[in-house]
């Protein structure tokens, strides 16, 4: 349901025509998450319909009018609720790397170390990709979202390493089972 | 650069005989930045000791710009070390009594010049780490992260054809290390090879190849390069 806050956020700042938003919506969390005119335009018509949202006509030449879009009172403090308020569940657990490990064989504990091993080395990529990012940013001294956008980049960095510390364990945990066994 | 081939090293324990290395065959390119990555014992600080002349392999053959460090006196690694190979340590080794100027100056004031000699490259050094109104600072007026970028200075005094660097965030708080990285990355993009060691994946990504170590033994050799997207 964050798109609906995403958007309220940019309308804060601004009033925006729906390609304006996109374009925003783009510039800020862009890089982390996509969206379609489809999912935008869909969000704006429910804002609309909750009085979060209301929009202006603006006639254009030979061209049909244009919706100018801006966040009402109500949505200004829908807005600002939602800003302070505390996220109550946490991230959900749904990667497709679980469920693989749930339908592992495992009476072949190679297999599921090999493929522990091809994550890892994923993740190690993914991290170096985001660091790279992260070097680049230093340099952009002008762009206003450099500060968000390397926190952004910070928060893949603490979960992918989450990750590799967690498939670590699991491949001592496995390798230690083994052993036992043995 | 650096090249080991075959290398081994064997620890003697009483009666009993560790093998903390066991065949390592590595190149390491001038300009590379290189993590080394792997559990607690797998052998990190061995092979980054066997690098850096600080110990000698019981097998194989390791090699610095074509020069052995195997099979030499201990004066004449003791001097290949001090000219050619800066190392930065997880806990600083910084001494106490002397100034950040005097510390960084250390491994020329040692090979016999006169600290007036040296203090300008020392200063400049301090500079280029951050540091310039440090110099005078002795080690207990410093923080950790600072007392860090001293000894990354003190590595680099004598223009290190290689720096190597174990776990040397290991005593600072995330941000504190970040800085360190982001200088270790810049010192790399101006053309210093690094080979550092770390258990720690977001310190590894910084570099632009990473090898794993098992057992002793390499594991993966992932080149991340600045090539690929
Ligand atoms: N001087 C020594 N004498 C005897 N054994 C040693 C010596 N140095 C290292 N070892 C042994 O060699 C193995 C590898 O040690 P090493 O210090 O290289 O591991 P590491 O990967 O750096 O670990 P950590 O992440 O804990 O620093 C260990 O089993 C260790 O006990
Ligand atoms: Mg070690």
């Amino acid at each position: 349901m964050s798109i609906k806050y995403a958007i309220l956020g940019i309308l804060a700042k601004k009033d925006l025509h729906g390609y304006e938003l996109k374009a925003g919506f783009d510039a800020t969390i862009g890089e982390f998450w996509s969206l379609n005119f489809g999912q935008i335009y869909s969000t704006l018509d429910r804002l609309e319909k909750d009085g979060l949202v209301t929009h202006d006509r603006q006639s254009q030449d030979k061209r049909p009018d244009r919706k100018i879009f801006s966040i009402t009172a109500e949505g200004r403090t829908e807005l600002t609720q939602w800003l302070s308020a505390p996220i109550a569940r946490v991230r959900a657990l749904r990667d497709e790397f679980f469920i693989k490990l749930v339908f592992m064989d495992k009476d072949n504990p190679a297999a599921v170390l090999a493929l522990i091993e091809k994550q890892k080395t994923l993740h190690l990529k993914h991290m170096n990709k985001l660091t790279r990012r992260k070097i680049a940013l230093k340099t952009e001294a002008d762009n206003p979202d450099a500060l968000t956008t390397e926190l952004l980049v910070d928060v893949g960095l603490f979960h992918a390493e989450a990750d590799i510390k967690w498939l670590t364990h699991c491949e001592i945990k496995i390798k230690a089972a083994l052993g036992g066994k043995e | 650069m650096i090249e080991l081939r075959h290398a081994g090293k064997k620890f003697r324990q009483g009666t009993r005989q560790i093998q903390a290395l066991r065949d390592v065959t590595l190149v390491i390119k001038k300009g590379e930045f290189l993590s080394i990555m792997g559990p607690s014992g797998s052998g990190k600080s061995t092979l980054l000791n066997l690098m850096g002349g600080l110990d000698q392999p019981t097998e194989g053959e390791v090699f610095l710009d074509g020069r052995p460090l195997h099979g030499i006196t201990d004066n004449e690694v003791t001097l290949l070390r001090r000219r050619h190979i800066g190392y930065v340590f997880q806990f600083f080794n910084l001494l106490p009594l002397l100034t950040a100027a005097e510390n960084v100056g250390l491994p020329l004031l040692l090979d016999g010049l006169p600290f007036s000699q040296v203090k300008p490259r020392a200063c400049a050094l301090l500079r280029q780490v951050g540091l310039a109104e440090r110099t005078e600072h002795r080690p207990d007026q410093l923080s950790g992260g600072e007392m860090q970028r001293v000894a990354i200075a003190r590595a680099l005094i004598a223009n290190p054809a290689v720096l190597l660097a174990d776990e040397p965030t290991g005593n600072l708080d995330s941000h504190t290390s970040e800085e360190i990285f982001l200088l270790l990355k810049s010192l790399n993009n101006q053309g210093q090879t690094i080979v550092m060691v770390t258990h720690d994946p977001k310190a590894a990504a910084y570099g632009s190849r990473i090898v794993t170590l098992k057992d002793g033994a390499p594991a993966q050799d992932i080149s991340i390069g600045e090539h690929e997207s």
